[in-house]
């Protein structure tokens, strides 16, 4: 396979899995406007989960479902308890959020320790498929795969159900929302919860591609705030637009200007916060 | 007595460290309409926030049909079947017409409710035709109609309005105007805030007059004279 069409797949991979990770942190960003730097965390703590689920033998696709739900728990355990007290000031939330972070990477490192984690590419998804002429590694298709339909699901979700509904009338007007029966902080904590799951599946499906290790979360999370940045806050079209540039930026700007990767990588957030500071496809906030 | 649909016992409420409402007392009896009257910053508004619990009151003793409610959450009063058409209508703009209603759904007791967003499309047929619109881009009456819809969709015993002439045409003023008696011949109870008072002396039961926060006058619609010294006096109109 020439090296381009690699890159391409490795970024579309990429981009897949900065979906399932930034959908969360745009959800809880937009609708919540919590800046969750936990978020890469959640990512990280839900792949050592998934690693030690995988050591006890259990199957791939549980795995990352377990670690999803583990992860969900967790994070709604840490909105209800912890950054509702804080509801309305941003800073406070940064610094809490910040601090968790850093308790976490701390606990992962005691658990798991220092040493890269790589469980391997589960059996029914190695090797590769061929469509004319080239080959495609079905493992870095089944995520797009996932990725896509947690994007279909999400959207259905908030779009067209009922509790997207009230969710979007809980961001619209919160104190209206009350009153008219809405429970906005459950639905609020359950937007937390999910968000938080969805990471850990995110980085349960990453671990046999980028490896699990110390300093993932801080790897994870500017791609996250970028992808949230570009896409626009609390957009799932922005955050999966998003998420595929950001993929391919990445991939591309490592193979043909190393020097200059980040520089690739951040001048297009700069320019969005710029020129279209809602992001492409977010909306002005009132 | 008649039975009361709404109570307010000597409720005193702070905006901060400004004391707003200063011990108001009134009863809404079940089914009738009473109007609650003032000038700009008379307390009519903080007083239907802390009916609806988005503003606590300090002292005093609210009740909906005898049950108090002063210390429930904004969503428990809404489950006791109390609904507010907000001031300046508050719609959810983000949402589409039909979603703004369905979001306020409570189906009172189990019983058959008797407002769905088929009885309110009946009601308002111009909100029928655009039901998938999205609620920001309905003209000021269509929003006031939905605001109402939405209060409808609680299937409430207790309706609080707060200014809903407010801001619109006279034709519109009097077709909303022409909504709330027929609410009110439906035997709903409601309490109607208005800065306009023609309007309330012509279709309520009772009238209460707020002033700096107290109630200055209070009594049946028919006892008091609007063209009373000290009811323009209060209003200011007139």
């Amino acid at each position: 396979m020439s090296l381009w069409l690699t890159l391409a797949v490795n970024s579309i991979a990429l981009g897949g899995l900065l979906f399932l990770l930034s959908a969360g942190f745009s959800l809880i960003f937009g609708l919540m406007r919590i800046p969750n730097l936990m978020h890469g965390s959640f990512f990280m703590l839900g792949a050592y989960f998934g690693v030690s689920f995988l050591q006890q033998g259990v199957n791939f696709w549980l795995a990352a479902l377990l670690s999803g739900v583990a992860m969900a728990l967790i994070g709604g355990l840490i909105e209800r308890f912890l950054l509702k007290r804080l509801s309305g000031q941003e800073l406070p939330q940064v610094l809490l959020t910040l601090g968790l972070s850093f308790i976490i990477a701390d606990l992962c490192l005691m658990i798991w320790t220092g040493d890269p984690w790589q469980p391997a590419t589960p059996p029914q998804l190695r090797g590769a498929v061929q469509v004319a002429g080239l080959f495609f590694p079905i493992y870095r298709l089944a995520i797009v795969a996932v990725a896509v339909v947690v994007a279909l699901a999400l959207w259905l979700m908030i779009d067209w159900t009922r509790l997207g509904a009230k969710i979007r009338a809980g961001v619209d007007d919160a104190p209206i929302a009350r009153m008219v029966g809405i429970h906005v902080s459950k639905l609020f904590t359950l937007i937390f919860a999910l968000g938080a799951g969805l990471a850990a599946f995110g980085g349960v499906m990453g671990a046999p591609y980028l490896s699990v290790y110390p300093g993932l979360d801080a790897e994870m999370l500017p791609l996250a705030l970028i992808v949230v940045i570009l896409g626009g806050t609390g957009s799932l079209v922005g955050a999966f637009v998003g998420s595929f540039v950001i993929g391919f930026l990445y991939n591309f700007g490592q193979a043909m200007f190393p020097d200059l990767a980040y520089v690739i990588l951040f001048l297009p957030m700069v320019l969005v916060l710029v020129l279209r500071p809602q992001g492409l496809f977010g909306k002005v906030m009132s | 007595m008649a039975t009361s649909a709404l109570a307010l016992d000597n409720i005193s409420a702070f905006y901060g460290d400004s004391h707003v409402l200063h011990g108001v007392s009134f009863t809404l009896g079940e089914g009738r309409l009473l109007g609650l009257l003032g000038r700009n910053g008379a307390g009519k508004s903080t007083c239907m926030n802390v009916i609806v619990g988005l503003l606590r009151a300090r002292e005093g003793d609210i009740s909906v049909f005898g049950e108090s409610v002063r210390r429930m959450s904004p969503e428990l009063i809404a489950s006791r079947g109390v609904a507010l058409v907000p001031q300046g209508r508050r719609i959810f703009r983000s949402l589409t017409v039909r979603e703004n209603l369905i979001v306020a759904t409570r189906n009172g007791n189990g019983k058959k409710a008797a407002w769905t967003d088929e009885t309110v499309f009946a009601m308002f047929p111009r909100l029928r035709e655009r039901r998938s619109q999205l609620a920001a881009h309905l003209s000021g009456g269509e929003q006031q109609m939905l605001a109402i819809g939405r209060a409808l969709m609680n299937n409430p015993r207790v309706l609080l309005m707060d200014e809903p002439s407010e801001g619109l045409a006279p034709q519109i003023v009097a077709e909303v105007m022409g909504t709330i008696r027929t609410l009110k011949a439906s035997g709903l109870s409601i309490l109607l805030v208005e800065q306009n008072p023609r309007l309330v002396f012509d279709i309520a039961d009772d009238v209460v007059i707020l002033n700096s926060g107290e109630i200055a006058l209070a009594g049946s619609a028919k006892a008091i004279n609007p063209n009373d010294a000290r009811v323009a006096q209060y209003l200011g109109v007139f």
